[in-house]
């Protein structure tokens, strides 16, 4: 077993060397370029106080395309996630949207803006929607697979009853799984956030539409402006969420840890 | 205690089949796998308004006995009539017997982050419509009947109580309330009091029977403990590796057996003198 181990790591270590040769990943060009560092690091201290109230107003934009797009998102997300569970399901309804979503998953943020830039136009409109079409890919599949992992006895008791679907929907399943489903969306907001402030590169709004320029005319210092006003707004938030957790998730853990 | 042969009792309840039998079981099998049968030949009935135990050791097939009784699952082999009808969940006719059919899991089956009163409000969802029941908006008439049901089974004053803030005796009235809301004709109760200690055991034991005795329902329950069964049961059908080897009751003072089984009464006792084993 120990041996097997070994083999299995020493491959993967091999892997990584064959296929770092392969993509011209050279661990010398980093040393090399190390220096450059410091220039940034330099240029990054020469903060410039006076776009704080515009980074301030495009940060506010920011939020509320990730807001937007993650309420909308995880709107839709919901009841495809419900038609995508197996045990709700039979397979002529779970496979087709299992793969919807999938497909939908295949793009990342950036992509889906920057078709959607295509379609709609510069701004934040192009933004929230490439938000919306990430969530609902991705909360849709986190969702069906806490919603596959209810426990049988409550539904099996609930179905002995002879209730419809969706009085089982409504009285068994979101309840059992709604502390996986806060969790998700907290941490689906969290992550949104993230992708708002770098949709801009591509025109699609938000706080990244600053950076990119700042770093494209190597106005270092403006730039991390902007930069540390995502992380603190991502802080403030990741704090809040850390609370909102303590108080409706946590709590019914415990419960669902307490033997019946 | 002392067994004894099959009586009349036996000819008696036979001419009485037509008219009280709510559950037939005819030479039913079961299996899982299809390889090997959980269940073998099960031939019972349980008359209308009776106490009916199954009692045996772990893995002896009881339970799988129950979710054939309720359509959770189909025998492989045999036929099974509730009430004239052959349990089968997609079935529209069985679906409306399934109302009326009070089934209690191993593990009580509830919804642990809701409260008691929303636990014990499922059993009336059959009789509330799709959108009403999708806004969880309850009559006024059904929450008092639910509330008035929880005093019975001694909740009282515990409707918002979380379930998983409550105690393995009050998750079990839970469970009760639950079915009785559902008025039922028959309530299936799997093990419902294992893992509880003696006393609060009989509490839960004395609830569904008095539950039982005001509302006319019939009751089969899955045991491990002949004892509390015999205490408890008009009947008691003895299961072993899937078979049932006796069928027995207490008439007065003595345990009457109402098929011919080939084990002695110290054997009976035997088979259940050691601590279950899980």
């Amino acid at each position: 077993m120990n041996q097997k181990n070994n083999l299995i790591i020493g491959l993967i270590i091999a892997g990584v060397i064959f296929m770092s040769a392969n993509v011209g990943a050279d661990p010398r060009d980093f040393v090399e370029g190390l220096p450059n560092i410091g220039i940034i690091a330099q240029e990054i201290t020469e903060v410039d106080p006076s776009l704080l109230g515009t980074a301030f107003w495009a940060m506010l934009e920011t939020i509320q395309m990730a807001f937007i797009g993650t309420v909308i998102g995880v709107a839709i997300a919901l009841p495809l996630s419900l038609l995508a569970a197996r045990n709700l399901n039979s397979k002529f309804v779970y496979v087709p949207i299992r793969a919807l979503l999938a497909a939908t998953r295949t793009f990342p943020s950036i992509l889906w803006a920057i078709l959607f830039v295509i379609i709609v136009g510069l701004g934040p409109f192009a933004g929230v929607l490439a938000i919306i079409m990430y969530t609902v890919g991705f909360i849709a599949k986190l969702q069906y697979e806490a919603i596959e992992a209810v426990d049988a006895d409550p539904m099996d008791a609930v179905s002995a009853i002879g209730v419809s679907k969706l009085q089982l929907i409504r009285f068994v399943v979101l309840p059992e799984s709604a502390s996986h489903l806060l969790s998700q969306i907290l941490y689906i907001f969290d992550y949104n956030i993230r992708q708002t402030s770098i949709l801009g590169l591509v025109g699609a709004g938000g706080i990244g539409f600053y950076i990119i320029n700042y770093i494209k005319f190597f106005e270092y210092g403006k730039a991390a402006v902007f930069m540390l006003v995502v992380l603190v707004t991502v802080l403030i938030i990741d704090w809040v969420s850390v609370r909102i957790r303590d108080k409706y998730i946590v709590k019914s853990q415990r419960g669902m840890q307490v033997k019946v | 205690m002392s067994l004894a042969k099959p009586s009349k009792v036996k000819t008696l309840e036979k001419s009485l089949i037509f008219t009280k039998t709510i559950v037939q079981m005819n030479d039913v099998s079961a299996s899982y796998d299809s390889k090997s049968y959980v269940l073998k030949n099960i031939k019972l009935s349980i008359e209308r308004g009776s106490n009916y135990a199954i009692v045996g050791q772990s893995g002896s097939g009881k339970s799988t006995l129950l979710r054939l009784m309720n359509g959770m699952m189909n025998p492989s082999e045999g036929k099974i009539m509730i009430d004239y009808q052959t349990p089968n969940m997609s079935d529209k006719k069985f679906k409306k017997l399934m109302h009326k059919i009070g089934y209690i899991p191993q593990n009580l089956g509830l919804i642990k982050n809701s409260t008691v009163l929303e636990n014990v409000l499922i059993g009336a969802l059959p009789r509330v419509s799709g959108l009403n029941s999708f806004l969880k908006k309850f009559s006024d008439s059904e929450v008092s009947n639910a509330k008035k049901i929880l005093k019975q089974v001694g909740l009282e004053g515990k409707a918002e109580r979380k379930v998983y803030m409550l105690s393995g005796g009050e998750k079990r009235r839970v469970a009760i309330a639950r079915a009785l809301v559902q008025e039922p004709e028959i309530i299936l109760a799997d093990e419902i009091v294992s893992e509880l200690d003696h006393v609060t055991a009989r509490e839960i034991m004395d609830v569904l029977a008095e539950a039982q005795a005001t509302m006319n329902l019939t009751a089969v329950m899955v045991h491990h403990d002949l004892q509390l069964a015999l205490e408890y049961a008009d009947r008691v059908a003895v299961i072993k590796e899937g078979e049932k080897i006796l069928e027995i009751g207490v008439e007065g003072d003595r345990i009457v057996d109402f098929q011919s089984g080939n084990y002695t009464q110290r054997e009976i006792l035997e088979m259940f003198s050691d601590e279950p084993k899980e």
